[in-house]
């Protein structure tokens, strides 16, 4: 073997550094458990505390509070005010309306406008058409169907009607159809009247209190149902579970049970606190934010393996020592990866927050919170726990063996040198 | 250079070559392809729907509405049976809650009317929960194999209408497909004008109608007498002789390439020429036949001049079926009316002997065949034309699909819907792609101070992923997504993690006076457990997305998943290849590594 002289690299962490990790777990682990409670303090407070200003436990995107969210935009300056104003008369007083920074700086004067509404016709407007349609020349309404969010009524007569004269009747007392046609049998006398889709009639509306002309385009309209955002916040919440299990599956299989609830609380951990960032933010939550939170855990997990199998690697190594000071050394010794890796995914994706729009710096908004709790937790969190698993289990093998009794053989490819 | 170097020089060559075609269509614009990539490697990346623009709307049908709608329809025909057979006069039926039928008898005694003879016709579709003879009360209720079959059928019967509705406006690519119990349909590309129109029409329920044909009538010929010659519509004379009586019809329609054609010259006409109130035009798209009756690839669409009112609807049937004409042997259909329809039918069709019926779904005439005869509650249908038997039977099979999806109209329930104009997906791609060429010209000049030759490694490794993560996501026609970017850019900002990895352990192994050569293999085998253990923990995680997510998020999880896989390839074996290249043979080895 040639006889190496010692070469240089470029290093940010010289080899040998040895800075104390495992020690100071205390402040470290004080620091997560206060941002943790933050989260979940922060939940309730932006519920109750800011209702005024908040409202919700977190800024639910309209895929999971249902609702629809229409990004409209106007050929002139307009006031949101007078936006909020004429919603409020066409029957959405509850609609939000935000100014939206369009990145390219092409469009000025776009606002994103929610409301909780997905159709034109509310419950309160519904009963009244019930009462107005009661009779319709000389038939009378015998069942009327309607439900809500629906976009479509139905109406069952004792006698044929006109559909074109109900969808007069209709128009008279504000409310616009796309088409009335007659459901079923002849002899049943059933209608079905199409509304007309929301974003038409916030466009009429806004067109017609602005000036004809005012709204130049709706570039975006999103909508969900009630019941639909109740089974997305069900998936999102069954895919991060499914997530953790998959993994805790995967940790157990390759390493041992001493390693895998460090991580899990680790996955948990960062989850949470990117909640926590979403939270005190108030930025919008959505799908896209579970999609990040998901791709977070994966990070993560990847984050402490690496650690954890170096780890492995030294414990089977170094038997003699003491296993906290193993695992600091393993840290250390892992350190300048863990920064560089973390370094690229964070400048990648913070550049994605810069220059992104919309689901993009969302989503890596999401991930450059995640990508610096990720590197923590597996330093701070699962490295913790792991020792803490450790030491237990060392513990209740001696008292095995003191009983007289035959220790558990330690498991094997866990405690072996690894082969050069 | 060992052997194997080589070996594996020919298939990392002969891999990125391949990538490279693959990733010619969607780069290069396709004109300027060269004709051999035109001829073998069509498939290209797709834009997904937020990127190019369009609408993505998911529908639940409305299972419980087409169900309660059936247990009326079995209520009245019961009804109607006890008064007409049964002689029974005082009696309420009501439907209870979705699946159940109430009959109350005012003579207790009566109760016993509703035997074997009326229950054993509805013994499929509905079972007997309790007759109580004191108090007259009869309780039926839908069988749960029916409830089943209707939820199966409307769904289906959904999709199939939905298709007819998009294919009739000409989406490009449109994509619908079934989940569960909803339907999820993606038309990319549309104007912003058309969202509204479209989104009416499709919502709509399904009708299937029947309704009687006057082509004979006066004002038809008067209206064929004044289409103008350049006008791209035909005047066609139709004679033709009704088999039993030989009575002899001259009926006369228009027909054109489009439906809008006609449709355009219908609307115009004023006065006189007006379409009367109580008729309207109904279109069918044809065939175009040779004179010897071959059917051509041409088609056209004719008018029918049809009464305003239908007669007899779709939901009157209860069965239809693709049967044979027992004495020609061609293909005909059998249908089936229930108690109700039977006697409309027979009604309608004594009165209508020797003219056709037309047979609309919705808004289009899908067949208009010649009532021969009185039809009760069984009717069969003989198709016209000539021809080839097995067009023919398809034919039949087609129209079967017609008339059974009509007997059950299941509205649609529209519950999510996402619409997005085309310059905002453009705007975003642009903002996108910046953001990932600065991302990784970040990563690049990262990677090349630190690590400097080895540096220039990992850049190949995690370039050559990128384009092999694309030239898979072509193959497949994925489409391309804005988290779909998310997920390339993000790629790239993890791509060069198992570089770090290894080189990291790499510069150990020297520290700790290992030759270059040494270190290097004892980097590469040491790390390699690591690496995959890193790269299967995206994976799962990329793969709960990916059976999590829908649309957008599905694109970001494939992207991902892609990634993962090629970039264990690139980062791992394809650098370890480009090392043995740059540290050389055991002996003859560099004594100096620049990492």
């Amino acid at each position: 073997m040639a006889q190496n002289q010692q070469q240089r690299f470029f290093e940010i962490i010289r080899p040998g550094t040895n800075y104390e990790f495992i020690g100071k777990q205390k402040y470290w682990i004080g620091l997560s458990i206060f941002l943790v409670t933050l989260t979940i303090a922060m939940l309730p407070i932006n519920a109750f505390v800011l209702k005024k200003s908040r409202g919700h436990m977190l800024n639910w995107g309209v895929d999971f509070r249902g609702g629809s969210e229409i990004l409209i935009e106007f050929s002139k300056p307009v006031e949101s005010g007078d936006v909020r104003k004429t919603l409020a008369e066409a029957g959405f007083p509850d609609a939000d309306v935000v100014k939206y920074t369009d990145p390219t700086g092409q469009h000025k004067y776009n606002y994103m406008v929610r409301v909780g509404a997905v159709s034109v016709v509310s419950e309160a407007q519904a009963k009244q058409i019930q009462q107005s349609l009661a009779r319709e020349g000389d038939a009378s309404l015998k069942r009327f169907e309607w439900s809500e969010g629906g976009d479509k009524i139905y109406l069952r007569y004792d006698k044929p009607v006109d559909p074109a004269a109900l969808a007069n009747s209709l128009k008279a007392m504000g409310v616009n159809t796309n088409q009335v046609q007659s459901f079923g049998r002849p002899d049943e006398n059933t209608y079905e009247v199409t509304l007309v889709g929301l974003d038409t009639e916030i466009r009429r509306a806004l067109d017609t209190r602005l000036g004809p002309g005012s709204v130049s385009a709706i570039p975006s309209v999103e909508s969900v149902g009630a019941k639909a955002g109740k089974q997305l916040q069900y998936d999102g919440a069954r895919s991060l579970l499914y997530a953790i299990l998959l993994i805790m599956v995967y940790i157990a299989f390759r390493f041992d049970f001493r390693y895998g609830p460090g991580t899990v609380v680790a996955l948990l951990h960062d989850a949470i606190i990117v909640i926590g960032a979403f939270a005190v933010t108030y930025k919008e939550f959505s799908l896209t934010t579970v999609a990040a939170v998901l791709t977070i855990i994966g990070y993560s997990m990847n984050d402490t393996v690496v650690v954890f199998d170096r780890i492995r690697e030294n414990a089977a190594r170094l038997r003699d020592r003491r296993f906290d000071r193993v695992v600091n050394q393993s840290i250390n010794e892992t350190l300048s990866r863990t920064i560089l890796t973390s370094a690229t995914v964070f400048f990648v994706t913070l550049a994605m927050n810069i220059f992104g729009v919309g689901v993009i710096r969302d989503f890596a908004f999401a991930m450059n919170v995640g990508v610096i709790v990720g590197t923590y937790s597996s330093i701070f969190i699962a490295s913790p726990i792991l020792i803490w698993l450790n030491d237990k289990y060392v513990a209740s093998q001696r008292k095995q063996q003191a009983a007289g009794r035959q220790p558990r053989r330690p498991k094997q490819g866990d405690l072996e040198p690894e082969e050069v | 250079m060992e052997r194997s170097w080589w070996w594996k020089a020919a298939l990392y060559g002969f891999v990125t070559v391949l990538a490279v075609l693959y990733l010619i269509p969607t780069v290069v614009p396709d004109a300027k392809q060269p004709s051999f990539i035109k001829a073998h490697f069509q498939k290209k990346i797709q834009k997904g729907l937020d990127l190019q623009g369009g609408l993505h709307l998911v529908y639940e049908v409305n299972v419980d509405k087409a169900v309660a709608s059936k247990v009326d329809r079995l209520s009245s025909d019961i009804e109607d049976r006890l008064r007409k057979d049964k002689g029974v006069n005082d009696l309420t039926v009501n439907r209870e809650g979705r699946d159940d039928i109430i009959l109350v008898f005012k003579n207790p005694a009566e109760a016993a009317k509703l035997d074997d003879s009326i229950l054993r016709e509805y013994r499929k579709s509905l079972d007997l929960v309790d007759r109580n003879t004191t108090t007259g009360a009869v309780k039926l209720r839908l069988d749960q194999d029916q409830v089943e079959q209707v939820r199966d059928y409307a769904l289906r019967q959904g999709i199939e209408t939905l298709r007819n509705r998009v294919d009739k406006f000409g989406v490009a690519e449109p994509t619908i497909i079934k989940k569960g119990t909803d339907i999820i349909v993606e038309l990319p590309g549309l104007k912003t004008e058309d969202f509204e129109h479209i989104k009416s029409v499709i919502g709509r329920t399904a009708q299937l109608e029947f309704k009687i044909v006057d082509d004979g009538s006066e004002y038809m010929r008067k209206v064929a007498a004044s289409v103008p010659k350049d006008s791209g519509i035909d005047v066609v004379p139709e004679s033709w002789t009704e088999k039993d009586s030989g009575k002899q019809h001259e009926d006369v329609y228009l027909r054109a390439k489009s439906r809008a054609t006609l449709q355009k010259y219908f609307a115009g006409l004023t006065g006189e020429l007006a379409v009367p109130g109580d008729h309207e035009i109904g279109y069918e798209e044809m065939q175009a036949r040779s004179e010897t009756g071959e059917a051509t690839p041409d088609k056209y669409w004719r008018t029918s001049y049809l009464h305003r009112r239908a007669a007899l609807t779709g939901e009157y049937l209860s069965n239809a079926d693709q049967t044979w004409d027992q004495q020609t042997g061609r293909p005909e259909i059998a249908y089936e009316l229930d108690h109700q329809g039977a006697a409309i039918s027979e009604r309608l069709t004594g009165d209508n002997i020797g003219r056709k019926m037309a047979i609309i779904l919705d808004d289009t005439v899908k067949s208009a065949p010649v009532i021969e005869g009185r039809i009760g509650s069984r009717g069969r249908i003989t198709l016209g034309g000539f021809g080839d038997p097995f067009q023919l039977q398809n034919e039949a099979k087609d129209l079967v699909g017609v008339l059974r999806s009509g007997a059950l109209p299941a509205p649609l329930r529209k519950t999510f819907e996402t619409q997005v104009g085309p310059t905002l997906g453009r705007d975003a791609v642009d903002q996108a792609k910046f953001s990932m060429y600065i991302g990784a010209a970040a990563v690049i000049l990262f990677m090349l101070i630190y690590y400097r030759l080895a540096g220039v490694i990992a850049n190949i490794a995690m370039i050559l992923n990128l384009l092999f993560m694309v030239a898979i996501l072509a193959a497949f026609e994925a489409s391309l997504t804005l988290p779909g970017i998310a997920g390339l850019v993000l790629t790239i900002g993890m791509a060069v993690d198992a570089n770090i990895i290894i080189y990291e352990r790499i510069r150990e192994e020297l520290r700790m006076g290992k030759s270059v050569r040494t270190a290097v293999d004892a980097g590469f085998s040491r790390a390699f457990w690591t690496v995959f253990d890193a790269h299967v923990t995206n994976f799962v995680a990329g793969v709960v997305l990916y059976s999590y997510g829908s649309g957008p998020i599905r694109g970001f999880a494939v992207t991902l998943l892609v990634g993962i896989v090629t970039n264990l390839f690139t980062s791992y074996w394809l650098s370890h290849w480009m090392f043995d290249a740059l540290v050389g043979r055991r002996g003859s080895a560099r004594a100096t590594l620049s990492i």
